[in-house]
């Protein structure tokens, strides 16, 4: 493997922690989007830029629901997205056994 | 060296950091949501052998040594009452610590089992009453007092670990059971002792467990 095959949708530091940490959950389950915010510790205005990233490569849905102040929004991981991350994290601990010590940093 | 395998080794040496820094945060973001998304289950496990260790032992306290067997005291009672009270406050705050914000098929499934405790266990005292209606005597009243609880417990424990495959609960749940079905031959008063022994150790057994295998990962 290559570091070609690192998805880029998901190589970005904040995208890799939102993929992981709704993968966390098992299949059927969502996150409110307050919730995900508090864990990831990202600010609503970056975390909304980064899932709409996720969204838009079908890694990810958002659902609008209710209204007002009982408005809640919930963010699920796909089975594509889960797909995606098994494939990210098999490229990575790939290429860590393929990088040969002398070539890391101190 | 020439200047193009120069160019190639600080790139093979920024893949080796950028590799790196991926694996970390897979690492430590899969841990982080672990810990804040799971229940916390060496801490409740503890709180629930805890609380069967030292609600069982006062009622056991209180009944030692009667002749004929009356039954706990209601200063026991109520300590056993607060007991169960602080337990299930700290059960709710921690379950709902992790919980909080996460919606779907798991939410429903918390809310059913959450219904069907509070069905079985109203089910389980109102039948008590029923038996000290129909005239049964305070050492059988004693022995289910304090058996049936634990063997409702159990069968909730077997039950939520078939759902979830986890074979350590379905263990803990067969030996509450076992427990509670065995104890009773030993009569009303060393039933409170054997109970309270027998299962917060198998409380505390699985909390170590689970303990080992949160480090392990």
């Amino acid at each position: 493997m290559t570091d070609d095959e690192l998805d880029p949708v998901i190589h970005v530091p904040a995208r890799l922690r939102i993929m992981v940490t709704l993968a966390t959950l098992p299949e059927g389950d969502d996150l409110s989007f307050t919730r995900l915010q508090d864990v990831i510790g990202l600010t609503p205005g970056n975390l909304i830029t980064h899932l709409r990233k996720l969204e838009d490569a079908q890694y990810l849905t958002t659902v609008k629901a209710g209204r007002g102040v009982t408005a809640r929004t919930s963010v699920s991981i796909t089975r594509r997205g889960r797909s995606a991350l098994e494939h990210y994290t098999a490229v990575v601990r790939d290429l860590l056994g393929s990088v040969s010590p002398e070539r890391l940093p101190d | 060296m020439s200047e193009e395998q120069g160019r190639t080794t600080e790139t093979d040496q920024e893949m080796g950091s950028d590799i790196q820094r991926a694996a970390t945060i897979l690492r430590q973001a899969s841990e982080h949501a672990r810990q804040q998304l799971t229940y916390r289950y060496p801490v409740l496990f503890t709180t629930w052998g805890l609380m069967y260790l030292l609600g069982y032992g006062v009622l056991w306290l209180s009944v030692l040594g009667q002749h004929p067997y009356v039954g706990p005291t209601s200063m026991a009672l109520l300590s056993l009452t607060l007991i169960v009270a602080a337990a299930m406050a700290i059960t709710v705050v921690l379950i709902g610590r992790a919980v909080s914000g996460i919606g779907g098929a798991s939410a429903r499934q918390r809310r059913v089992c959450a219904l069907a405790s509070l069905v079985g266990f109203a089910g389980l005292f109102t039948l008590e009453a029923a038996l000290a209606h129909a005239g049964a005597s305070f050492a059988v009243l004693g022995v289910y007092g304090a058996a049936a609880p634990l063997l409702l417990t159990g069968v909730f424990c077997a039950l939520g670990a078939a759902i979830a495959q986890n074979w350590t609960a379905l263990a803990l749940g067969v030996w509450l059971v076992a427990v509670a079905a065995g104890s009773g031959f030993g009569g009303p008063v060393t039933v409170w002792a054997v109970d309270a022994l027998a299962s917060s150790a198998g409380f505390l057994a699985v909390a170590v467990v689970r303990l080992r295998q949160r480090r392990d990962r």
